[in-house]
């Protein structure tokens, strides 16, 4: 399968068609992987396509605009691509993606990969990219869709509850806007944590800056996070930020009917107005 | 003959320490994740403790801290310094953040002193842990400490059956030991580890001579520049201010801040001096073996524990760079052997 990737990826280098061609190699500790830029053929023969393939390489096309990129795409990852279209960030034809079918991705951190699906392969329900321009297929056997089992168990906490599960553990962030930077929902030039007139929320890393930073975050991200798990992966202290991330795409999914990057054309909520709402407003 | 303390009459010693008043700041276990917090009682230490995730520096060198606080009332203007006056210990350090206390020093007590920085300093003792095992990215030996190195801490621990070898390394560890009661004992200290061996000879030259390389932006292709690494690093200063007013009064608050956050070198007027990605990964690197070294007696500012290589999110290994400007700067700018 590999072998597949990297013989259309040259092709694409040798054509002209792009200039570089993001995928994954083998990090350094041997036993996870890392994003490569490949140039070159020589570049091309180090991509590793498997199960510890984490990473959400589309959301390095916000550094590449206007440039000619083939990209490796996961289905949660291919809806980057969509998202970023909408919403004017990337031109379509500018990208080559290649797409992998998934069977899921287990976490993996420095040194280990356990055979433990990651939470959002769990919840999962696409097994092809969204969006593609060649498809590969990884083998593998297929997580099913199990529903959200770790919201279903925040619901049964009383509001009591959840406030001091959240205190705990918006306590440890450091604040360094890691499942920010990560992000492909989050491109602001200037991010309102970083802003200095108004200042939204303070540099203080403190409890009430804390929760506004993750709420907001959160809030800004509602039917525009494409579930890609990176936040959470990220996170040097562990805080489980796809908990408000599946809350949120539930309730807009329960909302609107809508789930953002599935496809191109169809509008986000927050994007277009229907004078029905107003109607159910009243 | 050495002192040894039972592991139960370790956390005794520090209980009672604590009794007495002493703030001890350790490495505890936070919903799972290794980090350094004041303990309330010695038994929630995490004794076992290899390389915390974020470093000890946050006891010295606070996530956010308030400077002081201003005043205005009846006409007049009173400043408050936020001062620490208590004494800490801050146990469990490893050699390799050891040194990244005394890389935090350099800068901090070098004349003009920074005063919070320095009265912490002052008041807080250094408990030391030598490692019995190392992590595959650790690489302290290659830059001035090694896995059982007592230099820059007050005491130091070493592990054996049943408990720990004990030996002061300094006078303020000796008096801080007066409390301990330890037993005399023949024991032997078992082997240290051996860490990886890194080309770190000669790199503040290497890296001069590579300073304009093509590598610089190859390397930052995959960095997000989530700030990460320098939040988790012992040895990463850096520091933004603001001020908080509140009605009649305002408070200065320092937090910590990155190389690698938006805006960090944006000048007034717009102009970025790191504003590419290579300028901006560089600058991390260039900081630790290029900057610091030229400006303090060429030292490397990096105490080899290997926290960033744990943490990247996208494996920007800096011992893979130590080795790569190596390899680079020998096929392309000489060996540097006269
Ligand atoms: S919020 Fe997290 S899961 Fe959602 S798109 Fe951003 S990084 Fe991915
Ligand atoms: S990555 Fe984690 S620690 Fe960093 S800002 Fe986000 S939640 Fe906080
Ligand atoms: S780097 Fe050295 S001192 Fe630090 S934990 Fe590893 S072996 Fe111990
Ligand atoms: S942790 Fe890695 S990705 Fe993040 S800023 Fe540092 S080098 Fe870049
Ligand atoms: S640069 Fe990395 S290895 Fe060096 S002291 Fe900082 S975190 Fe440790």
């Amino acid at each position: 399968m590999v072998d597949e990737i990297r013989s259309k990826a040259k092709e694409l280098l040798t054509d002209g068609t792009v200039e570089c061609v993001i995928g994954y190699e083998r990090a350094t500790d041997g036993v996870t992987a890392r994003p490569l830029f490949a140039y070159t053929a020589e570049e091309i023969d180090r991509f590793i396509m498997d199960n510890t393939c984490v990473h959400n390489l589309a959301r390095y096309l916000l550094d590449r605009k206007g440039k000619p990129t083939a990209v490796v795409v996961k289905p949660c990852d291919s809806r980057t691509i969509n998202l970023l279209v909408q919403e004017n960030q990337i031109e379509r034809d500018k990208v080559f993606a290649i797409g992998v079918t998934c069977p899921g991705v287990v976490e993996a951190h420095w040194g280990e990969a356990s055979d433990e699906a990651q939470p959002r392969c769990v919840t999962c329900s696409l097994e092809v990219p969204a969006v593609y321009d060649y498809l590969v297929t990884m083998p593998g056997e297929r997580q099913t869709r199990t529903g959200f089992p770790d919201l279903e168990r925040m619901e049964t906490m009383s509001p009591e509850e959840r406030r001091e599960f959240w205190e705990r553990q918006f306590e440890r962030c450091i604040r360094c806007h890691a499942c920010r930077q990560v992000c492909p929902g989050c491109y602001c030039p200037i991010c309102f944590v970083d802003q200095l007139d108004p200042t939204w929320v303070g540099i203080r890393n403190a409890p009430p800056e804390n929760q506004v930073w993750h709420l907001i975050r959160a809030f800004h991200l509602a039917g525009r996070c494409i579930e890609c798990g990176e936040c959470q992966r990220v996170c040097p202290v562990g805080i489980p930020l796809m908990l408000l991330n599946q809350k949120l795409a539930a309730e807009v999914e329960g909302m609107f009917d809508f789930r953002p990057g599935l496809d191109a054309e169809t509008l986000p909520p927050f994007a277009v107005f229907k004078k029905e709402e107003l109607e159910a407003e009243r | 003959m050495s002192r040894f303390l039972s592991r139960e009459a370790l956390l005794a010693w520090l209980d009672g320490l604590r009794e007495g008043g002493t703030v001890v700041v350790a490495p505890t276990l936070v919903e799972g994740v290794s980090l350094y917090r004041q303990v309330p009682v010695a038994s929630e230490i995490d004794l076992d403790a290899s390389v915390t995730v974020v470093s000890p520096k946050e006891w010295l060198f606070p996530a956010s801290h308030t400077i002081f606080t201003v005043e205005r009332k009846d006409g007049r203007v009173d400043l408050r310094e936020n001062t620490f006056d208590g004494r800490a210990v801050l146990f469990g350090l490893h050699p390799c953040d050891a040194l990244g206390v005394h890389l935090m020093d350099v800068p901090f007590l070098a004349e003009p002193a920074d005063g919070s920085y320095r009265e912490r300093r002052e008041r807080t003792a250094l408990v030391g842990l030598s490692c019995i095992r190392c992590r595959p990215e650790c690489f302290c030996t290659s830059v001035d400490t090694s896995p059982d190195d007592p230099t820059h801490l007050d005491v130091m621990l070493t592990l054996v059956e049943g408990g720990y070898v004990v030996a002061a390394a300094s006078d303020k560890g000796e008096a801080l030991l007066a409390s301990a009661k330890p037993e005399e004992k023949a024991l032997s200290l078992p082997e240290p580890p051996a860490p990886e061996k890194l080309p770190t000879e000669d790199l503040p030259r290497l890296f001069r001579a590579l300073y304009d390389d093509g590598y610089w932006g190859r390397l930052a292709d995959r960095c997000i520049h989530c700030n990460i690494c320098s939040y988790v690093c012992p040895t990463c200063y850096c520091f933004d201010m603001r001020d908080y007013p509140r009605g009649n009064t305002a408070e200065r608050v320092q937090s910590w801040e990155s190389c690698q956050a938006p805006g960090f070198t944006r000048l007034a007027g717009g102009h970025d001096t790191r504003g590419s990605k290579a300028a901006k990964m560089r600058q991390r690197f260039a900081h630790k073996f290029l900057y610091f070294p030229e400006t303090f007696d060429s030292q490397l500012s990096c105490s080899g524990c290997g926290r960033c290589v744990r943490a990247c999110p996208v494996n920007i290994d800096i011992r893979e760079i130590i080795s790569d400007l190596k390899k680079i700067g020998v096929s392309s700018v000489g060996s540097g052997e006269k």
